[in-house]
């Protein structure tokens, strides 16, 4: 039986093979010509996006480097968190079981959650800022329409101690103010930004990440700072600031070897964990005025006024003077501190006119130089320039004109007393300890550098050289005279048995903002220890305290003392051998 | 004096072993082969980083598939004539069970676990659908209203079972099947034109008012002219048409969200770029970035990072287009394109209906899978789960279509001596 095809006789084999042969060319030429489309026309376009899909920016958030003091104390480090969006639109249960769920772990009723979702359809941030360890709970969930942002926050366990060294990050992770600001490039772990590969499931392609991506940056930035001093100095600040009810002071400890401080206190503080939480008017705290903000030193200056005059060699330490207790000067009056009280103090020694804090006989020995050297030897100290330090960009001092200096001899007079020109309370530091160090002012600086997990530097910064102002001769001089202070003069309260502790005090007028000086006072008080070997600086400033009775002498070089007992035990001085 | 023995060349040697099988058809089995070849070798990339042997799997399967296109060209296909019956038996019992006792995944395509390989008794069903429907319609009549009555009714069992799996791609295939061999059976196109009617009404319906009432009044006239009981007829063409507008609403309702999604999505992927869209985007992706010459075998970047669900199966013609390029992809269009042509004049010269109309249903499951398949990957058409034959992974289909190869080729190598 042969069958003509198609089955049947009824048309024709070709008409019925002509709809056949249609539909073969409709569909090779559809699929061929989109197949053109796609592989020809729009090649370039397909083609960017599967890059576009396929490549990632590494621009994940990385740790900013954490800060520690000089014994490895951790002053601010970064916690891993998550912030919580919720996209009801993708619950595949209703929003209640999941606010359910998500309720003990965010610790808030699941009323609450449903209510605050609302009938949004996503992007809701149910939670900011949630631990790691409750993040972790949340994705085991393996709830649709969760999604987990992670990033870190700043925290700083120490709170107020330290802040004012140590500032705070924003928001934003930016640097505000201290070492998160000064420092923010040593603190930012670099990561090369590297394009790697991603699957669809966005994992990274191994093969693709460079060497040493994923190696943990372990570096930390060291300070200085020894957190236990720290604390020592900002409580015995406080209670002084309190008791004469001062309104701002600072504590400096400083190396004098190197420049390094191991305290800086500056009150009032403020807790970085919260910086958010002070009023605007209050930002002032945010700023270390230890550094920052300028005063005239007064009688905490004369030391320095000394060793300039012995190092010109216009006068001897045995020179002596005639202190009338008060005189003129350009038609200015002069007087002694306790001229009222004691009158003059007659002929008397440089080193007693330390003891004594004669204002008189500073101006006489300071008559000594003509007003040019005298001047030269402000600047060569550092006066009318920034002083350059790691702990602000900026450190500034103040000195009247050449001019004004050179033509009118009460600003020679005044300065020899410590007033008229200023300088930060970090200033002078610096140059009591070139009186320590044998006559070098060194780099003043809170950052020992980025160091490894073992505490080794990884790079030691780089600072500017000491520079030689005095010659040891005259620093040991000075030095010998500031014990003598302490154990005949006005430094008496800082005496402590079996130590040899040289300083000076110091109640200065303060000048106003718009010249002249105004009411209130400022009390100080800088001590050198040990004196037959002098390594540390420590000064005390206390801003305006109210009582009647408020010198260096009795609220600043309490505190300094206190600051000197704290430092023997722990870098554990011995005694002065008598 | 050495003895004068007759040794036969190497060439008799082979003539004598290629005996049982000189006319089958080389130019379908080369191409089938080539096909499969690609295949592995596509399937090999999908799973290069996913550690896959699922490319083994396919090879082992070409390996039995070829050994059974072997064994069917040599035998006599008239046999099945007698036993298709029992073929259809069979197959629709293992629906049955399937229904019962089967794995499902992805909300369709059930299958029966025997020994580690999963067997999808849909895709038997296709080739027992083929073969009584072709013994039904191989009458030297063209097919009357009778005989278009038994095949419906013969479609109609396995039909359901499939589509209750549920798994609308095959039934969509056995509707194509059906279509296709009616044809051939020299049916009258005003009646696959009535038969088809319902649907272009429901979509007329939904497109423009006008023209679906022509379209109804025109139906109603084809089936008056054409059918018996002309009034009655006509009466019937003309309410099915009109309520299958607000029919289309209730079979749409009827379908689950995830097959909506698959049928409405290929127009704009980019309505639910990461849900139902993604496949469709990505594998668009794939295939436009593959460029002209493609990026290299194995060198695909959207294949190798994974970016195409199911590549290996459904999606295996992107990863073709991206590794292979614009050239690749042709040459897959024309290996199929050269199968095709094989089978219609294999179909021509077969020595009878039954024969012809074999080649005919496999042509019609080749050319519509590859269609929707192809057409799906590269957004002509919806997603519908369908394999593209030879090439995605999935050794039931793979099997299915090498014992259909078996039948076409014995079909060839029976058939009469006239040769093109």
């Amino acid at each position: 039986m042969v069958v003509p095809f198609p089955v049947g006789r009824r048309l024709r084999p070709t008409k019925r093979l002509d709809l056949v042969w249609l539909i073969f060319l409709v569909g090779i030429v559809a699929l061929a010509g989109r197949l053109f489309v796609l592989q020809v026309l729009e090649r370039d376009e397909l083609r960017a996006r599967a890059e576009a899909q396929q490549a990632r920016r590494l621009t994940a958030v990385t740790p900013r480097r954490p800060i520690v003091d000089r014994r490895g104390e951790v002053l601010a480090v970064d916690q891993p968190v998550a912030d919580l969006y919720v996209h009801p639109v993708q619950f595949q249960e209703p929003a209640a079981r999941v606010a359910e769920k998500l309720s003990p772990l965010l610790g808030r009723p699941a009323p609450a959650l449903v209510a605050q979702w609302g009938d949004q359809p996503t992007g809701i941030r149910a939670a900011e800022d949630v631990p790691e360890s409750v993040a972790r709970q949340i994705r085991a969930l393996n709830l649709n329409g969760l999604e987990l942002s992670p990033h870190y926050i700043r925290l700083y366990p120490q709170g107020r101690v330290g802040a004012e060294i140590v500032g705070f990050v924003n928001r934003d992770r930016q640097g505000q103010a201290g070492v998160e600001q000064t420092q923010a490039p040593q603190l930012k772990v670099p990561r090369p930004a590297v394009l790697i590969r991603q699957d669809a499931q966005a994992a990274p392609l191994s093969y693709d990440l460079p060497v040493g991506l994923l190696e943990q940056d372990e570096t930390r930035l060291q300070l200085t700072l020894d957190l236990r001093l720290q604390r020592e100095a900002q409580e015995a600040l406080s209670q002084a600031l309190g008791k004469f009810q001062a309104k701002r002071g600072a504590v400096l400890v400083m190396d004098a070897q190197d420049g390094s401080l191991l305290a800086l206190v500056s009150e009032p503080a403020f807790d970085p964990n919260q910086f958010f939480k002070y009023p605007k008017e209050e930002h002032a705290r945010f700023k270390n005025w230890a550094v920052l903000d300028l005063y005239e030193p007064g009688s905490t200056f004369k030391p320095i006024n000394v060793a300039i005059a012995l190092e010109t060699g216009r006068v001897q330490a045995n020179t002596v003077f005639y202190d009338e207790g008060r005189i003129t000067v350009g038609g200015w009056p002069i007087q002694n501190f306790d001229f009222s009280t004691a009158g003059g103090n007659g002929s008397i020694d440089v080193t007693r006119i330390l003891e004594r804090s004669s204002n008189v006989g500073m101006v006489h020995i300071m008559d000594r130089l003509p007003r040019k050297l005298y001047y030269e030897w402000l600047q060569r100290l550092g006066f009318g320039q920034n002083l350059e330090t790691d702990l602000s960009p900026v450190s500034p001092t103040s000195l009247k004109s050449p001019g004004e200096f050179i033509n009118y001899p009460i600003e020679a007079a005044t300065a020899s007393f410590g007033q008229g020109l200023s300088l930060t309370p970090l200033k002078l530091v610096q140059l009591y300890a070139a009186l320590a160090n044998g006559g070098r002012l060194v780099y003043p600086h809170v950052v020992r550098g980025l160091v490894d997990f073992d505490g080794n530097l990884v790079k030691p910064p780089a600072r500017p050289a000491p520079v030689a102002v005095f010659s040891p001769q005259t620093s040991r001089t000075v030095v010998d005279m500031l014990e003598k202070v302490v154990t005949q003069g006005t430094g008496k309260p800082a005496r402590i048995p079996g130590y040899r502790v040289g300083g000076k005090t110091g109640t200065a007028q303060k000048a106003g903002a718009t010249g002249g000086y105004i009411q209130g006072k400022i009390t100080s008080f800088v001590a050198v220890f040990p004196i037959e070997k002098p390594r540390y600086v420590v000064l005390a400033v206390a801003d305006e305290p109210q009582a009647g009775n408020a010198f260096g002498s009795t609220v600043t070089a309490p505190v300094v003392k206190t600051v000197l007992e704290a430092l023997i035990a722990l870098e554990q001085i011995p005694p002065a051998q008598p | 004096m050495r003895p004068m023995t007759y040794r036969p060349t190497w060439s008799t040697r082979w003539q004598i072993t290629w005996q049982p099988w000189k006319d089958i058809d080389l130019w379908l089995l080369g191409a089938t082969l080539a096909l499969a070849l690609l295949g592995t070798l596509a399937i090999y990339s999908t799973g290069l980083t996913r550690d896959s042997s699922d490319w083994l799997q396919h090879s082992l399967m070409i390996g039995l598939g070829v050994a059974l296109t072997f064994g069917l060209a040599r035998w006599h296909y008239e046999i099945l004539l007698q036993w298709h019956w029992v073929i259809y038996a069979a197959a629709n019992a293992l629906l049955v069970l399937v229904m019962f006792v089967g794995t499902t995944a992805l909300g369709a395509e059930r299958w029966l676990s025997i020994g580690g390989f999963h067997l999808q008794p849909s895709e038997l069903a296709k080739l027992s659908l083929i073969l009584s429907l072709a013994a039904l319609l191989q009458k030297p009549r063209p097919a009357g209203l009778d005989t278009i009555l038994q095949a419906a009714g013969v479609i109609a069992l396995p039909w359901i079972l499939i589509f209750l799996q549920p798994n609308l791609g095959t039934a969509l295939v056995f509707v194509a099947i059906a279509l296709g061999m009616l044809y051939w059976a020299n049916i009258r196109l005003s009646w696959i034109t009535l038969l088809l009617s319902p649907l272009v009404a429901a979509i007329l319906f939904n497109v423009s008012l006008v023209a679906w009432g022509l379209w109804v009044l025109g139906m109603a006239l084809t089936a008056w002219l054409t059918l018996p009981w002309p009034r009655l007829a006509a009466f019937g063409a003309l309410i099915i048409n009109l309520v299958s507008g607000q029919l289309g609403y209730i079979l749409w309702g009827l379908l689950k969200d995830y097959q909506k999604d698959r049928l409405i999505l290929f127009l704009d992927p980019d309505k639910d770029p990461l849900g139902g869209g993604y496949h469709l985007i990505q594998s668009r992706i794939a295939i436009g970035s593959g460029e002209f010459w493609g990026r290299g075998l194995f060198q695909g970047t959207q294949t190798q990072l994974s970016f195409i669900p199911e590549q290996n199966t459904d999606f295996i013609f992107s990863a073709i287009g991206e590794e292979l390029g614009f050239v690749g992809a042709m040459t897959v269009l024309i290996l199929f394109w050269v199968i095709c042509l094989r089978l219609i004049l294999i179909a021509r010269s077969a020595k009878d209906g039954f024969g012809s109309l074999v080649v005919i249903g496999v042509l019609s499951m080749i050319i519509f899978q590859t269609l929707v398949n192809i057409g799906m990957t590269i957004g002509l058409a919806p997603i519908t789960g369908i394999p593209l034959p030879w090439l995605s992974y999935g050794r039931s289909a793979l099997l299915t279509n090498f014992l259909a190869l078996g039948l076409v080729q014995s079909v060839a190598n029976h058939r009469r001596s006239l040769r093109f």
